[in-house]
Protein backbone atom coordinates (compact mmCIF):
# COMPACT_ATOMS: atom_id res chain seq x y z
CA UNK A 1 0.00 0.00 0.00
CA UNK A 2 2.82 2.39 0.77
CA UNK A 3 4.42 1.42 -2.04
CA UNK A 4 1.22 2.99 -4.20
CA UNK A 5 1.18 5.98 -2.11
CA UNK A 6 4.92 6.28 -2.96
CA UNK A 7 4.21 5.87 -6.59
CA UNK A 8 1.16 8.57 -6.34
CA UNK A 9 2.85 10.65 -4.88
CA UNK A 10 6.62 10.26 -4.92
CA UNK A 11 9.48 11.45 -2.46
CA UNK A 12 9.06 11.81 1.63
CA UNK A 13 5.92 13.92 1.67
CA UNK A 14 4.48 10.99 0.60
CA UNK A 15 5.37 8.56 2.66
CA UNK A 16 4.53 10.56 5.96
CA UNK A 17 0.93 10.70 4.29
CA UNK A 18 -0.79 7.84 6.28
CA UNK A 19 -3.83 9.39 5.53
CA UNK A 20 -3.83 8.89 1.56
CA UNK A 21 -3.10 5.02 2.32
CA UNK A 22 -6.46 5.12 4.71
CA UNK A 23 -8.14 6.37 1.91
CA UNK A 24 -6.78 4.19 -0.55
CA UNK A 25 -8.06 1.64 1.91
CA UNK A 26 -11.39 2.72 1.70
CA UNK A 27 -11.34 3.01 -2.05
CA UNK A 28 -10.37 -1.06 -2.03
CA UNK A 29 -13.87 -1.24 0.79
CA UNK A 30 -12.12 -0.85 3.69
CA UNK A 31 -14.67 0.94 5.68
CA UNK A 32 -13.01 0.31 9.28
CA UNK A 33 -10.37 3.12 7.53
CA UNK A 34 -13.01 5.10 6.72
CA UNK A 35 -14.03 5.34 10.49
CA UNK A 36 -9.83 5.71 11.19
CA UNK A 37 -10.08 9.07 8.93
CA UNK A 38 -13.13 9.95 10.40
CA UNK A 39 -12.11 10.07 13.71
CA UNK A 40 -8.84 11.68 13.22
CA UNK A 41 -10.58 14.65 10.96
CA UNK A 42 -13.69 15.14 12.49
CA UNK A 43 -12.93 17.95 15.18
CA UNK A 44 -10.80 19.92 12.77
CA UNK A 45 -12.71 20.14 10.13
CA UNK A 46 -15.73 20.72 12.13
CA UNK A 47 -13.93 23.16 14.33
CA UNK A 48 -12.35 25.26 10.98
CA UNK A 49 -15.76 25.17 9.44
CA UNK A 50 -17.22 26.79 12.38
CA UNK A 51 -14.78 29.48 12.64
CA UNK A 52 -15.58 30.14 8.98
CA UNK A 53 -19.30 30.00 9.53
CA UNK A 54 -19.63 30.58 13.36
CA UNK A 55 -22.99 28.67 13.74
CA UNK A 56 -21.98 25.11 15.18
CA UNK A 57 -25.70 23.83 13.03
CA UNK A 58 -24.64 25.22 9.88
CA UNK A 59 -20.89 24.13 10.97
CA UNK A 60 -22.04 20.41 11.89
CA UNK A 61 -24.41 20.04 8.27
CA UNK A 62 -21.24 21.11 6.30
CA UNK A 63 -18.89 18.86 7.84
CA UNK A 64 -21.26 15.64 7.08
CA UNK A 65 -20.84 16.79 3.89
CA UNK A 66 -17.20 17.00 3.44
CA UNK A 67 -16.75 13.74 4.61
CA UNK A 68 -19.92 12.49 2.69
CA UNK A 69 -17.67 13.62 -0.75
CA UNK A 70 -14.78 12.01 0.60
CA UNK A 71 -16.87 8.83 0.75
CA UNK A 72 -18.60 9.20 -2.57
CA UNK A 73 -15.06 9.92 -4.13
CA UNK A 74 -13.26 6.40 -2.75
CA UNK A 75 -13.42 4.74 -5.97
CA UNK A 76 -12.15 8.01 -8.17
CA UNK A 77 -9.26 9.14 -5.22
CA UNK A 78 -6.07 9.47 -6.33
CA UNK A 79 -3.56 10.89 -3.83
CA UNK A 80 -2.18 13.77 -6.36
CA UNK A 81 -1.79 15.81 -3.11
CA UNK A 82 -1.56 15.63 0.76
CA UNK A 83 -5.43 14.12 2.18
CA UNK A 84 -5.12 17.02 4.15
CA UNK A 85 -5.40 19.37 1.35
CA UNK A 86 -8.08 17.73 -0.56
CA UNK A 87 -10.27 17.27 2.35
CA UNK A 88 -9.99 21.07 3.10
CA UNK A 89 -10.29 21.80 -0.44
CA UNK A 90 -13.59 20.52 -0.46
CA UNK A 91 -14.37 21.88 3.64
CA UNK A 92 -13.54 25.67 2.19
CA UNK A 93 -15.08 25.16 -0.96
CA UNK A 94 -18.82 24.32 1.11
CA UNK A 95 -17.89 26.82 3.97
CA UNK A 96 -17.93 29.74 1.03
CA UNK A 97 -20.52 28.56 -0.59
CA UNK A 98 -22.50 28.66 2.31
CA UNK A 99 -21.55 32.32 3.22
CA UNK A 100 -21.96 33.31 -0.53
CA UNK A 101 -25.92 31.71 -0.22
CA UNK A 102 -25.79 33.34 3.24
CA UNK A 103 -27.00 30.67 4.65
CA UNK A 104 -25.36 31.65 7.96
CA UNK A 105 -26.99 35.47 7.28
CA UNK A 106 -28.23 35.43 11.07
CA UNK A 107 -25.21 34.71 12.06
CA UNK A 108 -24.27 37.54 13.57
CA UNK A 109 -27.35 38.46 15.11
CA UNK A 110 -27.22 34.81 17.25
CA UNK A 111 -23.56 36.17 18.01
CA UNK A 112 -24.95 38.97 19.68
CA UNK A 113 -28.21 37.18 20.87
CA UNK A 114 -26.00 34.77 22.55
CA UNK A 115 -23.71 36.64 24.07
CA UNK A 116 -26.39 38.73 26.00
CA UNK A 117 -28.78 35.61 26.79
CA UNK A 118 -26.00 33.06 27.90
CA UNK A 119 -22.61 34.91 29.52
CA UNK A 120 -21.50 32.12 31.76
CA UNK A 121 -21.30 29.81 28.59
CA UNK A 122 -17.19 30.00 27.97
CA UNK A 123 -16.78 30.08 31.68
CA UNK A 124 -14.10 27.54 32.21
CA UNK A 125 -13.53 25.27 35.44
CA UNK A 126 -11.43 27.42 37.25
CA UNK A 127 -14.15 29.88 38.29
CA UNK A 128 -13.50 33.34 37.55
CA UNK A 129 -15.03 35.76 39.04
CA UNK A 130 -18.35 37.31 37.23
CA UNK A 131 -16.52 40.62 36.23
CA UNK A 132 -13.53 38.26 34.99
CA UNK A 133 -16.36 36.51 32.93
CA UNK A 134 -17.52 39.09 31.16
CA UNK A 135 -14.46 40.43 30.25
CA UNK A 136 -13.45 37.44 28.62
CA UNK A 137 -16.98 37.17 26.69
CA UNK A 138 -16.56 40.51 25.58
CA UNK A 139 -13.23 39.57 24.14
CA UNK A 140 -14.25 36.80 22.35
CA UNK A 141 -17.28 38.00 21.40
CA UNK A 142 -15.06 40.48 19.61
CA UNK A 143 -12.44 38.18 18.24
CA UNK A 144 -15.51 36.53 16.81
CA UNK A 145 -16.66 39.60 14.79
CA UNK A 146 -13.46 40.41 14.11
CA UNK A 147 -12.54 37.10 12.43
CA UNK A 148 -16.20 37.52 10.76
CA UNK A 149 -15.69 40.93 9.14
CA UNK A 150 -12.73 39.67 7.15
CA UNK A 151 -13.56 38.73 3.62
CA UNK A 152 -14.22 34.96 3.39
CA UNK A 153 -11.17 33.88 1.74
CA UNK A 154 -8.79 35.54 3.52
CA UNK A 155 -10.86 34.05 7.05
CA UNK A 156 -10.14 30.92 5.61
CA UNK A 157 -6.58 31.79 5.09
CA UNK A 158 -6.22 32.82 8.50
CA UNK A 159 -8.03 29.71 10.00
CA UNK A 160 -5.76 27.26 8.52
CA UNK A 161 -2.77 29.32 9.32
CA UNK A 162 -3.18 30.10 12.40
CA UNK A 163 -5.39 26.83 13.96
CA UNK A 164 -4.21 24.25 11.29
CA UNK A 165 -0.51 25.74 11.23
CA UNK A 166 -0.89 25.24 7.41
CA UNK A 167 2.09 26.18 5.60
CA UNK A 168 1.79 28.75 2.76
CA UNK A 169 2.01 26.50 -0.21
CA UNK A 170 -0.51 23.69 0.82
CA UNK A 171 -3.06 26.90 1.77
CA UNK A 172 -2.34 27.96 -1.83
CA UNK A 173 -3.44 24.80 -2.69
CA UNK A 174 -6.53 24.59 -0.54
CA UNK A 175 -7.49 28.26 -1.90
CA UNK A 176 -6.74 27.58 -5.65
CA UNK A 177 -4.10 29.91 -5.90
CA UNK A 178 -0.52 31.46 -5.64
CA UNK A 179 2.01 31.30 -2.53
CA UNK A 180 1.98 34.74 -2.91
CA UNK A 181 -1.49 35.78 -3.22
CA UNK A 182 -1.85 33.70 0.10
CA UNK A 183 0.99 35.93 1.59
CA UNK A 184 -0.87 38.61 0.74
CA UNK A 185 -4.43 37.55 1.99
CA UNK A 186 -2.41 36.79 5.41
CA UNK A 187 -1.07 40.22 5.25
CA UNK A 188 -4.09 42.26 4.94
CA UNK A 189 -6.16 39.88 7.24
CA UNK A 190 -3.43 40.32 9.87
CA UNK A 191 -3.57 44.04 9.05
CA UNK A 192 -7.37 44.62 9.88
CA UNK A 193 -7.05 41.87 12.73
CA UNK A 194 -4.35 43.95 14.49
CA UNK A 195 -6.37 47.26 13.95
CA UNK A 196 -9.64 45.93 15.43
CA UNK A 197 -8.21 43.19 18.42
CA UNK A 198 -4.56 45.21 19.51
CA UNK A 199 -5.95 46.65 22.41
CA UNK A 200 -6.98 43.22 23.51
CA UNK A 201 -3.54 42.52 24.87
CA UNK B 1 18.74 44.14 7.10
CA UNK B 2 16.19 45.46 4.76
CA UNK B 3 13.24 46.25 6.94
CA UNK B 4 9.98 43.50 6.31
CA UNK B 5 7.50 45.97 6.16
CA UNK B 6 8.71 47.31 3.02
CA UNK B 7 7.94 44.65 0.88
CA UNK B 8 4.74 42.65 1.71
CA UNK B 9 6.39 39.44 0.30
CA UNK B 10 9.05 39.54 3.40
CA UNK B 11 6.57 40.24 6.08
CA UNK B 12 6.03 36.75 6.65
CA UNK B 13 8.99 36.62 8.51
CA UNK B 14 7.41 39.43 11.04
CA UNK B 15 4.39 36.75 11.04
CA UNK B 16 6.38 34.06 11.69
CA UNK B 17 8.71 35.50 14.23
CA UNK B 18 5.53 36.77 15.93
CA UNK B 19 4.07 32.88 16.28
CA UNK B 20 7.68 31.73 17.64
CA UNK B 21 7.82 29.50 14.37
CA UNK B 22 10.88 31.33 12.52
CA UNK B 23 14.22 29.71 12.24
CA UNK B 24 17.48 30.66 14.49
CA UNK B 25 19.86 32.62 12.13
CA UNK B 26 16.62 34.65 10.99
CA UNK B 27 15.85 35.22 14.82
CA UNK B 28 18.86 36.81 15.24
CA UNK B 29 19.11 38.91 12.14
CA UNK B 30 15.63 40.56 12.40
CA UNK B 31 15.77 40.80 16.39
CA UNK B 32 18.80 43.13 15.55
CA UNK B 33 16.52 44.93 13.32
CA UNK B 34 13.85 45.69 15.91
CA UNK B 35 16.03 47.11 17.61
CA UNK B 36 16.46 49.94 15.68
CA UNK B 37 13.06 49.70 13.54
CA UNK B 38 9.98 50.68 15.83
CA UNK B 39 7.53 50.10 13.46
CA UNK B 40 8.22 46.70 13.05
CA UNK B 41 8.24 46.27 17.05
CA UNK B 42 4.64 47.62 16.82
CA UNK B 43 3.87 45.22 13.81
CA UNK B 44 5.36 42.27 16.12
CA UNK B 45 3.55 43.67 19.47
CA UNK B 46 0.22 44.00 17.43
CA UNK B 47 0.48 40.74 15.90
CA UNK B 48 1.34 38.88 19.27
CA UNK B 49 -2.07 40.54 20.72
CA UNK B 50 -3.67 38.80 17.29
CA UNK B 51 -2.39 35.91 18.16
CA UNK B 52 -2.98 35.56 22.06
CA UNK B 53 -6.77 36.96 20.98
CA UNK B 54 -7.45 34.11 18.70
CA UNK B 55 -5.60 31.42 20.98
CA UNK B 56 -8.55 32.33 23.51
CA UNK B 57 -10.89 31.55 20.75
CA UNK B 58 -12.40 28.06 21.53
CA UNK B 59 -14.48 25.49 19.11
CA UNK B 60 -17.22 23.88 20.45
CA UNK B 61 -17.46 20.23 20.71
CA UNK B 62 -18.81 18.21 18.40
CA UNK B 63 -21.95 16.54 18.91
CA UNK B 64 -22.28 13.21 20.25
CA UNK B 65 -24.12 11.73 17.65
CA UNK B 66 -22.22 13.26 14.16
CA UNK B 67 -21.06 9.95 13.34
CA UNK B 68 -24.42 8.01 13.90
CA UNK B 69 -26.08 10.21 11.39
CA UNK B 70 -23.13 10.35 8.95
CA UNK B 71 -23.03 6.75 8.56
CA UNK B 72 -27.19 6.79 8.36
CA UNK B 73 -26.34 9.33 5.64
CA UNK B 74 -24.12 6.81 3.86
CA UNK B 75 -25.94 3.86 4.56
CA UNK B 76 -29.39 5.64 2.69
CA UNK B 77 -27.13 6.55 -0.21
CA UNK B 78 -25.63 3.17 -0.32
CA UNK B 79 -28.81 0.90 -0.16
CA UNK B 80 -30.29 3.44 -2.93
CA UNK B 81 -27.52 2.93 -4.96
CA UNK B 82 -27.66 -0.99 -4.54
CA UNK B 83 -31.75 -0.76 -5.19
CA UNK B 84 -30.78 0.68 -8.55
CA UNK B 85 -28.12 -1.39 -9.34
CA UNK B 86 -30.54 -4.34 -8.29
CA UNK B 87 -33.17 -2.83 -10.80
CA UNK B 88 -30.42 -2.72 -13.76
CA UNK B 89 -29.39 -6.03 -12.64
CA UNK B 90 -32.75 -7.51 -13.01
CA UNK B 91 -33.74 -6.03 -16.01
CA UNK B 92 -29.85 -7.41 -17.52
CA UNK B 93 -31.47 -10.98 -16.44
CA UNK B 94 -34.08 -11.00 -18.82
CA UNK B 95 -32.41 -10.61 -22.48
CA UNK B 96 -35.79 -10.19 -23.95
CA UNK B 97 -36.69 -7.61 -21.47
CA UNK B 98 -33.60 -5.58 -21.91
CA UNK B 99 -34.07 -5.53 -25.98
CA UNK B 100 -37.33 -3.92 -25.61
CA UNK B 101 -35.71 -1.60 -23.28
CA UNK B 102 -32.98 -1.00 -25.31
CA UNK B 103 -35.41 -0.79 -28.50
CA UNK B 104 -37.74 1.60 -26.24
CA UNK B 105 -34.55 3.79 -25.50
CA UNK B 106 -33.40 3.75 -28.84
CA UNK B 107 -37.49 5.18 -30.09
CA UNK B 108 -37.34 7.94 -28.16
CA UNK B 109 -34.07 8.90 -29.10
CA UNK B 110 -34.98 8.91 -32.66
CA UNK B 111 -38.71 10.46 -32.12
CA UNK B 112 -36.80 13.23 -29.80
CA UNK B 113 -33.90 13.50 -32.19
CA UNK B 114 -36.06 13.22 -35.30
CA UNK B 115 -35.88 17.06 -37.54
CA UNK B 116 -38.91 19.36 -36.90
CA UNK B 117 -41.50 19.32 -40.01
CA UNK B 118 -40.41 22.54 -42.59
CA UNK B 119 -42.89 24.78 -41.73
CA UNK B 120 -44.81 26.08 -44.76
CA UNK B 121 -44.69 30.11 -44.64
CA UNK B 122 -47.63 31.36 -43.09
CA UNK B 123 -50.58 32.80 -45.13
CA UNK B 124 -51.23 36.58 -45.64
CA UNK B 125 -53.36 37.52 -43.21
CA UNK B 126 -56.99 37.39 -44.82
CA UNK B 127 -58.40 40.92 -44.95
CA UNK B 128 -62.14 39.89 -44.44
CA UNK B 129 -64.83 41.41 -42.88
CA UNK B 130 -65.75 39.41 -40.11
CA UNK B 131 -69.56 39.41 -38.91
CA UNK B 132 -70.23 39.78 -35.70
CA UNK B 133 -73.74 37.86 -34.14
CA UNK B 134 -75.29 40.57 -33.09
CA UNK B 135 -74.66 42.11 -36.89
CA UNK B 136 -76.19 38.66 -38.37
CA UNK B 137 -78.89 38.95 -35.75
CA UNK B 138 -79.75 42.42 -37.13
CA UNK B 139 -79.49 41.23 -40.73
CA UNK B 140 -81.79 38.51 -39.94
CA UNK B 141 -84.72 40.82 -38.33
CA UNK B 142 -83.91 43.14 -41.61
CA UNK B 143 -84.93 39.99 -44.14
CA UNK B 144 -87.95 39.34 -42.37
CA UNK B 145 -89.13 42.96 -42.16
CA UNK B 146 -88.43 43.12 -45.91
CA UNK B 147 -90.51 39.87 -46.47
CA UNK B 148 -93.08 41.23 -44.77
CA UNK B 149 -93.42 44.43 -46.50
CA UNK B 150 -93.06 42.01 -49.10
CA UNK B 151 -96.29 40.08 -48.94
CA UNK B 152 -98.43 43.29 -47.67
CA UNK B 153 -97.16 44.46 -50.71
CA UNK B 154 -98.31 41.93 -53.45
CA UNK B 155 -102.15 42.05 -53.14
CA UNK B 156 -102.12 45.48 -53.61
CA UNK B 157 -99.70 44.65 -56.95
CA UNK B 158 -102.26 41.87 -58.46
CA UNK B 159 -105.30 44.26 -57.69
CA UNK B 160 -103.79 47.03 -59.55
CA UNK B 161 -102.61 44.26 -62.30
CA UNK B 162 -106.42 43.02 -62.23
Amino acid sequence: MQERVNTYMGGATAALDYDAELMLRVRDGDGASFARLLEKHRLPVVHFLYRMVQQQAVAEELAQEVFLRVYRSRDTYEPTAKFTTWLFRIATHLALNSLRDGRNERSQERLDERSQDMPALQVEDRRPSVEQSLVRQAALDEVRRAVAALPAKQRAAVLMHKYKEMEYTQIARVLNCSESAVKSLLFRAYETLRARLAHLA
Amino acid sequence: MKCPLENRENSEILLEYSSCTLNGSDTQRLEAHLGECQACRDFVRGQRAVWEALDGWEAEPVSADFDRRLFQRIEREVSWWRRMRGHVGLLLGYPALSLAAAAALLLMAVWLERPSPSRAPAPAPVQANMLQPDQVVEGLDEMEILDQFNHMMKPDSSATKM
